[in-house]
């Protein structure tokens, strides 16, 4: 909104704010209200469809965790089962559950961070510091498992790097125990908090009619009341063997989208631990595959829940050893762009960070 | 789910963190071990290389380059464009270069970065 009417001020929202995250929005305030959010996306652009097309189907491997840093596994996850759609190559059953165990720490991974930096800026140092202690448990494991920290580049075409370790499973039990110990203080800091519960309810509100005009997914859906999940509506990998519950909040306000992620949490650790007891021994990886395979003349369309939401690719296959044309659909990227203005009209200007990470953003994500 | 209480001595739990280990560490002094599988540098085996150049075709980053190394032509890896993803080392059909917990990598100008197979060759 240009205008020369002084009753009106603008001020950024990021790109370099703490609380933001790399993503530039322009608010335009009338006292303490919001009348308008113009979101500018293009900060961490990188042009990762671009890179695609240059590197085969094993070098893209690495590059496609760049795409969300905090959620690596679930960006690599899609980009794996596209390619093999298109190569058409088999992966061992052992490789599918090893991989939906890593997409499922992957999402903890994700939330744990997501609670660290919404109690950051919502001015609770406490529950950052227990929630980043968490976060690097679980990257400890990533490590143990993967060889990489931040970006474990585990995922290729035909199953997975490596087979999980012998004390994968001791490992698992103790991570647990702790996130089950620390999921009550973060109760106790945050989700019970009356200052935090002030501070989030009928904020941001999303009913489910509009979540759904406004391309939301993942649990920010959810949050207003829709029963939508990918892994239960279109099962890829192992996930119609696995026993979990699609959690579902009624409200759609900020307060609902936290504590359907904080429950998710915890449906995540039961879906690890079942298919840890289902995981069949066998190969892990398909030996069909090479650094130099060639698809054939295809295409392919494949989505997954990840973190925040569905992500999905679109591979374009011309008969090389390298994607013709790849299509990433990232689950932030209506988030930022349409849910975040609409939830923040009208709102106040401190409620803003309160809005914005009851969304989960990743503005990587956004960008690309 | 446990709900808030308001005690008057509640805050006085806090006074157990003071006999409890802390959770980070003082970097340069102390610093994590890094584990068996961590890919950190790499270690090249001269003897075992063949001078196939697999390593530099499936680098995702173009970061290794074949030179010549005595009678044959070894790797040359750019650390400044590595990416650490370990499939170099992972799709060598020798076993020649392996991935180490090495991360102490950094330097004071770019040549600093470039490891020639002698470099690459020996241990820290």
């Amino acid at each position: 909104m240009k205008t020369q009417d002084t009753s009106f001020f603008t001020i950024p929202f990021g790109p370099c704010h703490p609380s933001s995250g790399h993503f530039h929005a322009v608010l335009t305030l009338d006292g303490e209200q919001i009348v308008n959010v113009e979101p500018d996306p293009g900060f961490l652009h990188r042009g990762f469809e671009k890179l695609m097309e240059y590197r085969t189907y094993l070098q893209n491997a690495p590059l496609v965790d760049r795409i969300c840093i905090l959620d690596p596994f679930a960006a690599e996850l899609g980009y794996v089962n596209a390619s093999e759609q298109v190569l058409g190559i088999d992966v061992p059953e052992r490789g599918r559950f090893i991989r939906v165990i890593m997409a499922e720490l992957g999402r903890i991974l994700s939330h744990t961070t997501w609670i660290g930096v919404t109690a950051m800026v919502l001015g609770q140092d406490s529950g950052r510091n227990i929630a980043f202690g968490d976060r690097e448990s679980i990257i400890r494991i990533n490590e143990i498992v993967t060889g990489g920290r931040i970006y474990p580049c585990f995922f290729i075409p035909g199953g997975v790097r490596r087979d999980l370790p012998d004390e994968f499973p001791a490992l698992i039990s103790e991570l647990f125990k702790r996130i089950e110990k620390n999921l009550e203080q973060y109760d106790y800091l945050i989700f019970n908090n009356d200052t935090f519960r002030l501070r989030l309810e009928d904020v941001g509100l999303l009913n489910a009619e509009n979540a759904i005009d406004y391309g939301a997914t993942g649990p920010n859906l959810r949050a207003s009341g829709v029963k939508a999940d990918v892994r239960r509506d279109d099962p890829y990998e192992v996930y119609e063997q696995l026993d979990f519950d699609i959690i579902t909040q009624e409200k759609g306000d900020a307060l609902a989208r936290f504590m359907c992620r904080r429950m998710e949490m915890e449906e995540s650790m039961k879906i690890v631990l079942d298919a840890l007891d289902k995981i069949p021994d066998g190969d892990f990886k398909n030996k069909k595959f090479r650094p130099t395979s060639k698809a054939g003349e295809t295409e392919t369309y494949f989505c997954l829940e990840s973190a925040r939401g569905e992500q999905c690719y679109h591979m374009v296959a011309d008969g090389t050893d390298k994607p013709y044309r790849v299509k990433v659909r990232g689950p932030s990227f209506s988030h930022t762009l349409v849910e975040f203005p609409k939830c923040a009209r009208n709102a106040t200007i401190a409620d803003i960070p309160a809005i914005y990470w009851s969304l989960d953003p990743c503005p990587a994500d956004v960008d690309r | 789910m446990k709900t808030m209480t308001s005690s008057f001595f509640e805050p006085l739990k806090l006074l157990k963190n003071l006999f409890k280990k802390p959770m980070t560490l003082i970097f340069p002094m102390e610093s994590l071990p890094p584990l068996e599988y961590y890919r950190g540098r790499q270690l090249l085996d001269p003897e075992k290389c063949v001078g196939c150049g697999m390593c530099s075709k499936v680098c995702p980053n173009d970061a290794i380059k074949m030179v010549e190394y005595g009678e044959k032509k070894c790797p040359e890896i750019h650390m400044g464009k590595c990416c650490f993803c370990g499939l170099c080392a992972e799709n060598c059909p020798t076993k020649a270069l392996e991935m180490t917990g090495d991360i102490f990598i950094a330097g004071y100008d770019k040549t600093f970065a470039v490891y020639d197979p002698e470099k690459l060759s020996h241990r820290e």
